[in-house]
């Protein structure tokens, strides 16, 4: 076989980049491992997550309604059901997606992709092997949860793919690591009737989103959850037959647990290393990451990489982008280049937490001068109308400038008020611009336009201290 | 405590280029240790940490263009006490990665930080301009920083880029002219003549080789000769050297005499701004070194008041820096007029060119003992040739000839330059 353009990994960087160069013209061949198209995201991470995460917040607001005049029955959560509900959303997609691979003419490959050379991979696939001769290819081979080498293997222990089988609801869950997507896995755990417990290493859950964003998810959590343990580690895992023995070391002391079940939640590890990328002369750094530069070329020029194969943050949106940017380049665009200012992150947790662009704790670090605006949700028609006021939305701007350099938002629909943001930083809007576009009321996209007034010193919903 | 680590102040310098990351995420560093080596058009320098630490992470790549205050990476000071060894959890998305196991378990791979690409900085110095309107500057290869937006708030608008192309192509003819209107660089396939071996060309070529052809063809460069009798300083340079144990060069009294020179002709201790001359009331006096990498400039700063062995060490230390590829931009700046010495190599005369904005350039070949009539008799006199190239717009070839008389009489009888 042989085709121009090779394409290896079918998640959102590798379809999205075949997809783009078979619209651009080329002759495109797909190889995954998996049985369908959709990689991480669709399968195993964002789109599954987001579903069962549906439920959880559908029962959570069941539950809040029922103190003030709408009380349900107990919530009795049939997992099977529920189970094909998930997976009816990921088949419709990943069909979807095969579908337009076949419009497209993209040719799918299943199998295990690995470089016999600079211009030559083989896949074994369940139906032996075979050789795919290339001009150029597109590296978008992804992460897997990463494992600690001292946590034994055992059918109770698992990651976030097992995490989103769930295959039984266990009395006690341990969720190692307090990050986006051990927290949202404690959130569907948690409206399903487990009792959670979070051990975090670092000195708050979230490292990376500032600590006044975190902390009405932390108390909503504390609220809810057995126990919270931020800088605290597990250092031992001991399998028994009544359960899981638990060594956990903190600043109060160790002490060993029992629970049901543990979820390892501690970050992911880039698929790098394991393409036999060193046959192609394709660099793979230490931690298994593909440098690349911003034109997504790896050190081999025809040989691009993107997505979660090339750096943080790995995230669908970053490298759908980063696909778009290989696909043309390889298609003999030369001017596309991956130029984005802003990446936004979001934790779907419950309340939502969302940021894009400067923190005020990287400003902090870096001494980057920055003027903040700051709309607290408790005086928000419409946070008070969905029972939830504990949200805020903050914004930083250049303090002489005005434009805005960054903006944390807490609260239901977080992660949809950021993109407000991120394009008011593409598009180098300034505080002014914010505060003058009419948001629509009430709706908590208002909060955006409000903590820009906060900074302009226009703001009537609150009084805001004078600024000297 | 976490301390960002800077750019620090390098000079006029705007785009050293990051040739060297020598530290990692999660790298111990003490005190003084190199971070980073930058290469500015004329130097290497080395960023060492200001104080003991751990490499937090690292916003700049290998290549990066950097000036003074750009963000290099971030340490995490070392307090007293030792910060515990943590396995467990960290977080899953952009999070920081954990520090190290302790050596009994098993290493773990940890995600490395965001890369640069995710950490732009987020300044309101970028460009005011839309995710198109960037790519459209790109697909014109237009470099936004340099334009003026005339949009609200000084926003860069397309006609903007669209008028600064116009006035790039329109420029070079209003200003030059006609143009210089040449043929095409001749095409040759060397290999077809015989074996070649093909050797890029060092940053430091690259760059002074611009400036010379700039310097060539925008100068009006005319070379005066001359020759000066070093007899009798010679001599004296040699027994200096014996007495004081010094290792004085002829270099240094040539810098010392050329500072004489200048004194009384101010003209050649100038540049051009326009309609105006600059006369500098200041000697600083540049000497040619030569380095593996290629030539670069050192300036000795107040040559006027510096004696004979102060200038000769500082050109011997200057030098050395030079060939180690360590000279900061400072030590490079601010010259008012160069000396090119070859008389260690060979050579019976050259013509140098001005090293802008200076207007005149003094070129030294090798002293040789030749036989001068004295009037009644050849006498064995020591010769030094020497050459001087100006700016005809600036000066003009009387007062050249005069420069070198006055040079030459100072090199003959170097009493004179105290005079
Ligand atoms: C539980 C969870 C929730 C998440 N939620 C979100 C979210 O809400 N939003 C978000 O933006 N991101 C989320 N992510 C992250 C997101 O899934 C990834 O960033 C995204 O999938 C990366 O896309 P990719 O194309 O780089 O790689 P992947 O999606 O990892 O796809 C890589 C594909 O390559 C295949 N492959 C690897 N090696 C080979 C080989 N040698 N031969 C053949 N095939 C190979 C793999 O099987 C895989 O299908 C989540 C992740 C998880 C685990």
């Amino acid at each position: 076989m042989k085709t121009e353009l090779l394409v290896i990994g079918g998640g959102p960087g590798g379809y999205t980049a075949a997809f783009r160069a078979a619209d651009l013209g080329r002759k495109v061949v797909l190889v995954d491992k998996r049985e369908r198209l959709g990689g991480v995201c669709l399968n195993v991470g964002c789109i599954p997550s987001k579903a069962l995460l549906h439920a959880a917040r559908v029962i959570e607001e069941a539950r809040e309604m029922s103190a003030h005049g709408l009380a349900f029955a107990e919530v009795k959560p049939d997992l099977d059901k529920l189970r094909d509900w998930k997976q009816a959303t990921i088949d419709r997609l990943t069909m979807g997606l095969a579908s337009l691979a076949r419009q497209r003419g993209v040719t799918v490959v299943s199998g295990t992709a690995q470089f016999t050379g600079a211009h030559e991979i083989v896949v074994a696939g369940t139906d032996g092997e075979r050789r795919i001769a290339f001009d150029q290819a597109i590296i978008a081979a992804g992460s897997e949860p990463m494992a600690l080498p001292f946590i034994p293997t055992d059918p109770r222990i698992i990651d976030s793919t097992g995490a989103l089988e769930l295959a039984r609801i266990p009395e006690r869950l341990l969720i190692l690591g307090g990050g986006i997507i051990g927290l949202e896995m404690a959130t569907v755990y948690l409206a399903l009737g487990a009792r959670v417990t979070v051990v975090e290493a670092m000195d708050q859950l979230i490292p990376g989103a500032d600590r006044d964003l975190v902390a009405p998810l932390h108390k909503h959590l504390r609220k809810r959850c057995e126990a919270i343990l931020v800088g605290a580690k597990v250092t031992a895992v001991e399998p028994r037959e009544e359960g899981l023995d638990i060594r956990i070391e903190g600043a109060e002391g160790a002490r060993t647990e029992r629970f049901d079940m543990l979820l390892v939640a501690v970050g992911r590890r880039p698929n790098g290393a394991r393409l036999g990328a060193a046959a192609a002369g394709v660099k793979v750094d230490a931690s298994g990451f593909i440098p690349v530069d911003g034109q997504m070329r790896t050190n081999i020029a025809h040989i691009f990489a993107i997505g979660d194969v090339v750096g943080q943050p790995m995230l669908a949106h970053k490298a759908t982008h980063e696909a778009k940017v290989a696909a043309e380049v390889a298609s003999g665009d030369e001017h596309a280049r991956f130029d984005a200012r802003v990446i936004p992150s979001v934790a779907y947790t419950d309340p939502e937490i969302a940021w894009v662009g400067l923190t005020e704790g990287r400003a902090k670090a870096e001494g980057i001068a920055i003027g903040k605006g700051v709309f607290p949700w408790a005086a928000s028609g419409r946070a008070l109308s969905i029972g939830r006021d504990e949200g805020m939305t903050k914004l930083l701007f250049d303090p002489n400038t005005g434009r805005l350099l960054g903006a944390g938002i807490v609260g239901p629909n977080a992660g949809e008020l950021i993109a407000e943001a991120a394009l008011a930083i593409e598009m180098g809007a300034d505080a002014t611009d914010l505060a003058l576009t009419i948001h629509p009321h009430p709706t908590l996209s208002e909060t955006v336009a409000m903590a820009a007034e906060a900074f302009t010193g226009t703001l009537t919903d609150l009084l805001v201290p004078k600024r000297a | 405590m976490t301390l960002p680590i800077t750019v620090p102040d390098i000079g006029d310098v705007k785009d050293a280029a990051i040739i060297e990351i020598l530290v990692k995420p999660g790298d111990d560093v003490a005190i003084d240790d190199i971070l980073i080596v930058l290469e500015t058009d004329k130097a290497t320098l080395e960023v060492p940490a200001p104080s003991a630490g751990r490499v937090h992470s690292i916003s700049v790549a290998i290549g990066d263009k950097v000036g003074f205050g750009t963000a290099i990476l971030i340490l995490e000071e070392s307090t007293g006490a030792a910060s515990a060894p943590i396995v467990a959890a960290s977080s899953s998305q952009a999070a920081p990665p954990p520090p190290p196991a302790p050596a009994a378990i098993e290493p773990i791979t940890v995600p490395a930080p965001p890369p640069p690409m995710a950490q732009t900085p987020a300044t309101g110095l970028q460009p005011h301009a839309s995710p198109s309107l960037r790519r459209f500057a790109r697909e014109l290869g237009v470099d936004l920083t340099r334009i003026t937006g005339t949009g609200p708030k000084g926003r860069i608008s397309r006609e903007d880029v669209q008028g600064f192309i116009k006035q790039a192509i329109d420029r070079p003819a209003a200003s030059a002219g006609e143009g210089l209107s040449l043929l095409p660089w001749p095409q040759v396939d060397f290999a077809k003549f015989g074996p070649i071996e093909r050797q890029p060309l060092s940053r430091i070529k690259k760059i002074s080789g611009a400036n010379l052809a700039r310097n060539a063809i925008v100068i009006p460069h005319v070379t005066n000769f001359d020759e000066a009798d070093v007899t009798a300083l010679d001599a004296f340079r040699v027994e200096v050297n014996k007495t004081q144990g010094a290792k004085v060069t002829m270099l240094a009294f040539i810098i010392k005499a050329a500072v004489a020179a200048l004194k009384a002709h101010p003209n050649f201790n100038a540049s051009l701004d326009g309609d105006d001359l600059i006369l500098k009331r200041y000697f600083h006096i540049g000497f040619a070194a030569d380095t593996p990498n290629g030539l670069v400039v050192p300036v000795i700063r107040d040559a006027d008041s510096k004696g004979i062995l102060d200038i000769a060490a500082e050109t011997a230390a200057l030098s050395a820096l030079a060939r180690d590829g360590k000279l900061k931009p400072a030590d490079m700046q601010g010259g008012c007029f160069t000396v090119s010495s070859l008389g260690g190599i060979g050579g019976t005369g050259f013509t140098p060119i001005i090293n802008a904005p200076e207007v005149a350039i003094l070129g030294a070949a090798r002293a040789q003992m030749k036989p001068v009539w004295d009037g009644s008799a050849f006498q064995p006199r020591l010769i030094m040739p020497v050459s001087l190239s100006w700016d005809h717009r600036v000066i003009d070839g009387a007062a050249a000839a005069g420069f070198l008389v006055t040079l030459c009489t100072l090199l003959a009888d170097f009493r004179r330059v105290s005079l």
